[in-house]
């Protein structure tokens, strides 16, 4: 593999809009989808940039995602693919989470490119709109030494955070790289031939960088093995489940920030399916003495653990979204590894790879089935 | 015998075989437990596990989901595909400790009456020896 250093005086954010800027310039983009700071400063949202000047005030690394790029991609091919060319810049989860809605029918890649960053990790919206300048230096901090305080906890065990395994065209490597630089890779054809179009020629070895991406893998690996062992724990039986979503207030606000819940219509929505008739509540109170409401918390959970467990990109949405702190990501990353496991499939890697559940083998799974 | 416990059963049957074969089960007096409820669909395929687990969360002792054999789907792969996502939903339940010996998926051909009976008396005293759905009396679980 090579790259070409970049030089990122201004930070990465001043060195990828550089980038993209001689992208945009040299035709070969007509849009950037890119994350920007609001005006009042306090968050980020995804701008379909295709005015060049716009770039400068971009963010392609912001310290929080609140919304998943994948929802903003998923807005603009609604109707199906676009006729120019977009480059979407984004965290590697959320590179995944697109692929795993292309596969869904939900976004069309045609005249897509993308572009991920090695991603540290995000701090908590919530904890960033508080005090935005304080969590800005501190994720200054994160950016250089690669560690910090107040990541979000899916961010701390997530293993996808460079681009093996991440179907982008171009990628911004940091970890390990010098100070007040960073190198940047055509990791795909069409990624190279952009930036040799844009005259950033990349002859360098970065042998370098994939090494010490390598050790922070290492370090998340051991991280995400640690959470899953205390989580097979406490997420074990029917008691403590119910005790891990205890706080949960049904609000399902994890759901509509998850960008693969996709369903115009949520089966867990929809009252007619899921709510009972009074008189049916009184006898399940009466058999149990009494019964909770917001109901259906334990059906949405495990319900919503089946209809996209295998597709959940570990991105942290849900639990950054949550008002009531439940750890629901860290249980998907935990409950996700295993299904992900038994069918041996990564979510987000290729289009190629089809959704476990839309295919199968004539001759397997026969321990799940009495003949 | 007031006390005797008979374990519930939904049973979602495919329409084309395992339907038929409790049909069949019936015409030929083969006994089939009482507490069955069973629940017809088009194909193994129309049901979503959720629909299984929410039989269980709801109180069910014990879930069965029968359809035509391997190759003989009346949609033609449509069983595969349940079996699928019967697996997936059994590894969920597993990986919560969860009562996934609860859950059964059976292949029962139009023609096996017989076998009907046999399948759902074998999975009841299954059942009837784990004893009752334990969630049945968790007031803060659904
Ligand atoms: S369940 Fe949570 S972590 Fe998984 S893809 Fe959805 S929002 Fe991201
Ligand atoms: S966002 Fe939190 S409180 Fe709301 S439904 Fe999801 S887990 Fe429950
Ligand atoms: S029609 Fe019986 S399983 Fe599909």
């Amino acid at each position: 593999m090579t790259g070409a250093t970049i030089q990122a005086k201004n930070g990465v954010n001043g060195a990828v809009s550089a980038v993209l800027k001689s992208l945009k310039d040299s035709g070969c983009v007509d849009a950037v989808l890119v994350p920007t700071r609001v005006k009042s400063g306090e968050t980020f949202v995804y701008l379909l940039i295709r005015n060049p000047k716009m770039l400068d005030s971009c963010a392609p690394l912001p310290p929080v995602m609140p919304v998943q790029g994948a929802r903003a991609l998923q807005s603009l091919t609604r109707h199906g693919k676009v006729e120019q060319t977009v480059l979407c810049v984004m965290r590697p989860c959320e590179v995944r989470a697109s692929i795993e809605l292309a596969k869904r029918r939900q976004v069309d890649l045609e005249n897509v490119l993308f572009m991920s960053l090695d991603c540290p990790g995000a701090l908590r919206t919530r904890d960033y709109v508080n005090d935005p300048e304080a969590l800005d230096k501190r994720y200054q901090g994160i950016l250089n030494n690669w560690e910090g305080d107040g990541l979000r906890p899916t961010c701390e065990t997530c293993v996808h955070f460079s681009c093996e395994d991440v179907p982008v065209d171009l990628h911004v490597g940091l970890v390990g790289t010098k100070e007040e630089e960073a190198v940047i890779i055509g990791v795909s054809k069409r990624g190279e031939e952009l930036l040799d179009k844009a005259g950033i020629e990349c002859s360098e070895d970065v042998s370098a960088w994939q090494v010490e991406v390598e050790k922070a893998r290492d370090k998340k690996a051991g991280n995400r093995s640690k959470v899953v062992s205390e989580l097979k724990d406490k997420a074990a039986g029917m008691d403590n489940l119910g005790l891990l979503f205890a706080d949960c207030i049904n609000c399902h606000n994890c759901m509509r920030v998850c960008p693969i819940c996709y369903c115009r219509q949520c089966f867990f929505d929809s009252s007619d399916q899921v709510r009972l008739r009074a008189e049916d509540y009184f006898a399940k109170a009466q058999a149990r003495g009494g019964i909770r409401f917001p109901g259906d918390m334990m059906q949405f959970h495990l319900g919503r653990i089946y209809h996209m467990g295998l597709s959940c990109v570990g991105c942290g949405a849900c639990e950054d979204g949550c008002p009531m702190d439940v750890p629901v990501s860290q249980v998907f990353a935990f409950a996700g590894d295993e299904v992900q496991k038994t069918f041996d499939y990564v979510p987000g890697r290729s289009t190629d790879e089809p959704i476990p559940t839309l295919t199968y083998e004539e001759d397997e799974l026969h321990e799940y089935e009495d003949a | 015998m007031a006390d005797k416990f008979e374990p519930n059963i939904v049973g979602f049957l495919c329409n084309w075989c395992s339907y038929a074969a409790a049909d069949l089960a019936g015409s030929n007096k083969l006994e089939v437990p009482a507490t069955l409820t069973t629940i017809r669909v088009m194909c193994s395929s129309r049901v979503d596990p959720v629909m299984l687990l929410s039989a269980y969360l709801r109180g069910a002792d014990g879930v069965l989901v029968a359809g035509c054999h391997p190759g003989d789907c009346h949609y033609q792969t449509g069983n595969y595909l349940a079996r699928r996502r019967f697996a997936l939903m059994h590894k969920i339940l597993e990986t919560f400790g969860l009562d996934s010996n609860r859950f059964r998926l059976s292949w029962i051909s139009a023609s096996e009456g017989k076998r009907f009976s046999e399948v759902t008396n074998e999975f009841a005293e299954h059942i009837t020896k784990l004893g009752p759905n334990p969630l049945r009396k968790m007031p803060f679980i659904e």
